[in-house]
């Protein structure tokens, strides 16, 4: 069974933190799904495969030809819409220590 | 007749006709919108302001609901999540800008499982959705408040989004019809993301014509959306009656054979007796059905590489949830403790799980055994199905092994019923097939659904299959409570 | 004494109209948060829409690196949290980048050097942030810019290299037009990864990193202080940590974190931007737009025009200028005048009237037209830059100034005779001095005398013989 340990330092790494419960909870879960995922491990030849990303390729789609365009510019007031803390028309944070 | 039972083209006819106006559709559906939050929780925000702009299209003036994660400028949008829950959006989805144009009204943005990661309807921040037929049961998710505010009769239709079978599974357990045209068909622009390859936009209405006529009204390419397909000059809704004779349909023995099952497996017994039943009346109109092995090992795989991959991709697509540009800011005298606490107290136990499970599946030391191999499956399913549809216009499933289960009632993942017959509608979502789930009956006093899902693109000819299991099966424009068969 | 071993990783914003996601404007400014949109603030539901000009300019970029293009364009998600990154991911090119397994040739003094490239990928630039004593501010103008990375291999051996690739990939970025590439506006920066290992050794170094230095100023200064601060450690017998360090304006470099555990970005296909095929014919007809580079050109003008390396690497160090050089030449005129001319009159001119070289009057035709005259001897070459610097003044025609002043030179030795020799009678004094003082230089003062007469128009070197041939017939006499 993967450690609580490792579990917790994912956590971390996504910014959140969980109970003590909840680990054990997921740990179970962890259980569950890696053994599934063995038996797919075992699917012949299965290395041999392609990872597929998208659900099907056409080719077809474009790239954006590089022209001004209004949709989804926003004005300085719906960029800091939903913002809490503002100065002088920036988003402000506490003081990030490079 | 009333309200609560008419289809778009039947309130279609009275707003035209002059025998009702738009504001008064609106309000009545407003009135049912709060008449049944309390019991079915419907909706995270009820719209209470009649907004519409007229035009020429079939849905002018006709009500809907649209899910909570779809984003509507100046109306709040929550994803259901406490991450969100005061997130009002700077602009529109793709979506909700086409159902502005066309004059359609929105009465409130439908309750969903927290970011769509869920198939209860029970894990959003604002409460359980309750299944409208019985309240004892949920109604499946994650698209929960649509199915429900469709089922219950307060709109004709609603709009979800679909990623493993969050459209197609409420859909059933709702007795409504649930549809998931082709990956691309519908902008996604503007639907919160869960998983970007899977994820998929989709109708809940109570017959199959208005799944029809909201889809041609939704569809189309997007600049805004890379994936969205090219316009198709193909109008669903004109040819949902052309002739189906001779179409070939296929389903999964393994899922399907009556005698793979002991005598303890009641309800699926039931249930696929129902299937089978309805299967040969189909015969009858003209549909060709057979029975096919697909194979154990690549069923049995749906359910790991569909949680892998969307696990994965949901990790990355909610990492901009930090509650700096938006959403509720976190306390702490550092960045990283405002980050850390916004996320530690946004997102529920189970989104916390699924975040980690995704994170450690992309590990670079994991990706190789967990999120590239299930990518390998992926492919070996979505290439068998195209395989299969070179000789098949379409697989017919249930859509579930049982009726809508209770609150409460955990069902055990590895179980093989649990593995066949309760996951494979993701299939859809891996190869971006166009999907509809119809009611084929009750059990228990409880709807059943039936499954359809066909080539990619070949959107129309899935609904006009569709059209036609609904005329065999019956159940055309049902609503929670109605008596029946 | 130890080796030295450089890698250098570049970013540099390319010019495009938009960002490379989204439709907002890709432009400098200073008012905070313009020119933002959903994409670039990592609103939820927003959606990345590849710019196909930022995808050409970086294929053809790394073509100029003579990189290896891909078959198709795919990105990918690198996932980390910082403040300046909305999305809580980047998204950048692994699985495919533009190029891969390139090389440049720089010059390193004047000593030829192949600099490896391992890659060339696009990706977006981050929100800048701006600190305060105790908070800082987050502007999101600069999210979403496209930017290129070019990473080299570990073979730059010298601060004097590395400062000579940064110049060499600078002037290709300006050479192709895909990048203004300034590091003022910190449209150009670097990271540079050192080591240092025993002369011998085959094992790398540990490695330190510098990141985000903008001026090639501060690059130079970064590996000369760090060499030295690593030599002192390891002379002493000490080791080298492995750590991120930066530069102060003071020149000297300090530790800002040491390594722990290195960061796993989870890099995975962004599944948003499906794959888009580069056809032969498409990448083909961007290779046709590079120019020939500054390298190649150095190499020509001392190879074909005999040039000196100094004045090869001037003219070739812009592109309009070695443009305007060769077809100066291909106008007619000897690639010697050519050269002298375009570096001292036009440099000179654009220069002193602070303009850039499309607003100069003088064509390269104009210019090859007045070098053809002096060649030929039909003006004198004072009188050439005269009536170029005239032609600039007045934007007129070179050859229809000379042609209305009728200023050719006046090569009839009888017609100059004339004027000699009136200028002899006129002035016995100096032809006394010359004939009974041996003032030899006396001669001077009757060439200016002539030259006076004639509007400058007297062929100086016939006039000077015929003056000489006069005056010496003059002192013959006198000795009679």
């Amino acid at each position: 069974m993967i450690e609580k340990e490792k579990l917790q330092d994912y956590a971390r790494k996504l910014m959140f933190e969980m109970s003590d419960e909840e680990y054990t909870t997921l740990q179970k879960e962890f259980d569950i799904i890696l053994k599934q995922m063995d038996l797919i491990g075992k699917i012949p030849n299965i290395s041999e495969v392609q990872p597929m990303t998208f659900p099907f390729v056409t080719y077809q789609q474009q790239l954006r030809e590089d022209e001004e365009a209004q949709e989804g510019v926003l004005v300085v007031s719906e960029v800091l819409k939903n913002v809490k803390h503002e100065v002088s028309n920036q988003v402000k944070v506490p003081k990030v220590v490079e | 007749m009333d309200y609560q039972h008419q289809t778009i083209m039947d309130l279609r006819k009275q707003l035209d006709d002059g025998t009702c106006t738009s504001e008064e559709l609106f309000q009545t559906a407003l009135d049912l919108a709060k008449k049944y939050q309390e019991s079915d929780n419907s909706f995270v925000t009820i719209t209470p302001e009649f907004k519409q702009k007229k035009s020429q299209s079939l849905l002018n003036g006709i009500p809907y609901g649209l899910k909570d994660n779809f984003s509507t400028a100046n109306i709040l949008t929550t994803a259901s999540s406490n991450i969100l829950k005061d997130y009002i959006p700077p602009y529109d989805a793709t979506v909700y800008k086409k159902l502005k144009q066309s004059g359609a009204v929105l009465v409130g943005k439908t309750t969903l499982d927290e970011l769509a990661m869920g198939g209860t309807g029970t894990t959003a921040h604002t409460g359980v959705v309750r299944n409208p037929w019985d309240e004892q049961r949920l109604i499946g998710g994650s698209s929960a408040g649509s199915a429900a505010c469709v089922a219950r009769g307060i709109v004709p239709f609603a709009i979800g989004s679909d990623t493993g079978d969050s459209i197609r599974k409420p859909a059933a357990f709702g007795g409504i019809v649930g549809f998931k045209p082709t990956y691309g068909r519908i902008s996604r622009y503007g639907l919160f993301a869960f998983a970007s390859s899977l994820d998929h936009v989709g109708t809940l209405t109570r017959c199959v014509e208005d799944a029809a006529i909201v889809t041609d009204v939704l569809k189309g390419k997007d600049p805004l959306d890379m994936t969205s397909l090219e316009n198709e000059d193909l109008n669903y809704y004109e040819h949902l009656h052309d002739d189906i004779k001779g179409r070939k349909l296929f389903y999964f023995k393994e899922t399907c054979d009556l005698e793979n099952y002991s005598a303890e497996d009641e309800e699926v017994i039931a249930v696929l007796t129902k299937f089978h039943e309805l299967l040969d009346r189909l015969r009858k109109e003209g549909f060709e059905i057979e029975g096919i092995s697909f194979g154990k090992d690549l069923l049995n795989a749906i359910y790991p590489s569909y949680m892998t991959i969307s696990c994965a991709e949901a990790t990355s697509n909610n990492a901009n949830l930090t509650g700096i540009q938006f959403g509720p800011r976190g306390e702490g005298s550092s960045i990283e403790e405002i980050m850390f606490d916004a996320r530690t107290k946004g997102f529920s136990e189970l989104i916390k799980r699924r975040f980690i499970l995704g994170s450690y599946i992309l590990q670079k030391e994991n990706q190789e055994r967990l999120f590239l191999n299930a990518g390998r499956v992926r492919r070996l399913i979505v290439d068998r199905m195209n395989k299969l549809f070179e000789t098949y216009d379409g697989l017919i499933m249930p859509a579930s092994g049982g009726i809508a289960p209770k609150f409460g009632e955990r069902s055990d993942e590895l179980s093989e019923r649990y593995l066949l017959l309760e996951n494979h509608l993701a299939l859809g979502n891996f190869g971006g097939f166009p999907s509809i789930t119809l009611p084929m009956g009750f059990l228990h006093g409880m709807p059943l659904g039936i499954n359809l899902t066909g080539r990619i693109k070949e959107d129309g000819v899935v609904l006009t299959m569709a059209q036609k299991i609904e005329d065999v099966a019956g159940y055309r424009g049902i609503v929670a409570g109605d008596q029946n068969v | 004494m130890y080796k030295v071993v450089i890698g250098l990783e570049v970013h540099c914003e390319v010019k495009t109209k938009t960002k490379n996601f989204s439709n907002s404007i890709n432009t400098y400014s200073t008012v905070p948060n313009e020119h933002v949109s959903t994409v670039d603030l990592g609103l939820p539901g927003i959606l990345p829409v590849p710019n196909k000009e930022a995808v050409r300019k970086a294929l053809k970029t790394a073509m100029a690196l003579n990189c290896k293009n891909p078959d198709e364009v795919i990105f990918d998600r690198k996932n980390y949290f910082y403040p300046d990154l909305p999305k809580g991911y980047q998204i950048t090119q692994v699985t495919k980048p533009c190029g891969i397994q390139g090389y440049l040739d720089i010059f390193v003094g004047e000593e030829e050097k192949r600099v490896y490239i391992h890659q060339l990928h696009l990706e977006e630039d981050t929100a800048s942030l701006e600190h305060f004593a105790n908070y800082s501010l987050i502007d999101y103008n600069r999210s979403g810019i496209p930017l290129m990375e070019i990473v080299t291999e570990p073979c730059i051996s010298s601060a004097d290299e590395a400062v000579s690739f940064l110049e060499a990939l600078r002037n290709i970025f300006l050479y192709c037009g895909v990048s203004e590439a300034r590091s003022d506006k910190g449209q150009m920066r670097c990271d540079v990864n050192i080591s240092l290992m025993k002369e011998g050794d085959t094992k790398l170094g540990t490695k330190v990193e510098m990141k985000n230095i903008n001026a090639f100023t501060s690059v130079r200064a970064a590996i000369e202080y760090e060499i030295k601060r690593q030599s002192e450690i390891l002379d002493q017998g000490g080791t080298i940590k492995q750590e991120t360090r930066r530069i102060d304006e003071d020149g000297k470099t300090y530790s800002m974190r040491e390594k722990v555990d290195a960061i796993d970005y989870k890099y995975f296909i962004e599944p948003n931007i499906p794959p888009v095929k580069l056809t032969p014919e498409y990448l083909d007809e961007i290779r046709k737009e590079i120019p020939v580079l500054e390298f190649a050109r150095i190499k020509k003008y001392q190879n074909d025009f005999g040039l000196s390396f100094y004045d090869a690497t001037v003219l070739a160090k812009d592109r309009g200028i070695a443009d305007y050089f060769e077809e100066v030449i291909q106008e007619g005129a000897e690639p010697i005048d050519a050269a002298s001319w375009v570096m001292t009159v036009v440099l000179g001119t654009l220069n002193k009237l602070e303009i850039p070289l499309t607003e100069l009057f003088i064509t390269p035709k104009m210019l090859a037209g007045v070098l053809r005259l002096i060649r030929q001897d039909k003006i004198s070459l004072n009188h050439g830059k005269k009536i170029i610097y005239q032609a600039i003044e007045e934007k007129k025609d070179p050859l229809v100034i000379i042609e209305e002043n009728h200023i050719e030179q006046i090569k009839d030795d009888q017609l100059i005779l004339q004027h000699v020799q009136k200028a002899i009678e006129e002035n016995p004094e100096q032809v006394r001095q010359y004939i009974e003082e041996g003032k030899d230089y006396v001669k001077n003062f009757f060439v200016g005398k002539v030259m006076q007469a004639t509007n400058r128009q007297a062929d100086p070197k016939v006039t000077l013989e015929l003056i000489i041939q006069e005056l010496e017939k003059r002192k013959a006499n006198e000795g009679k």
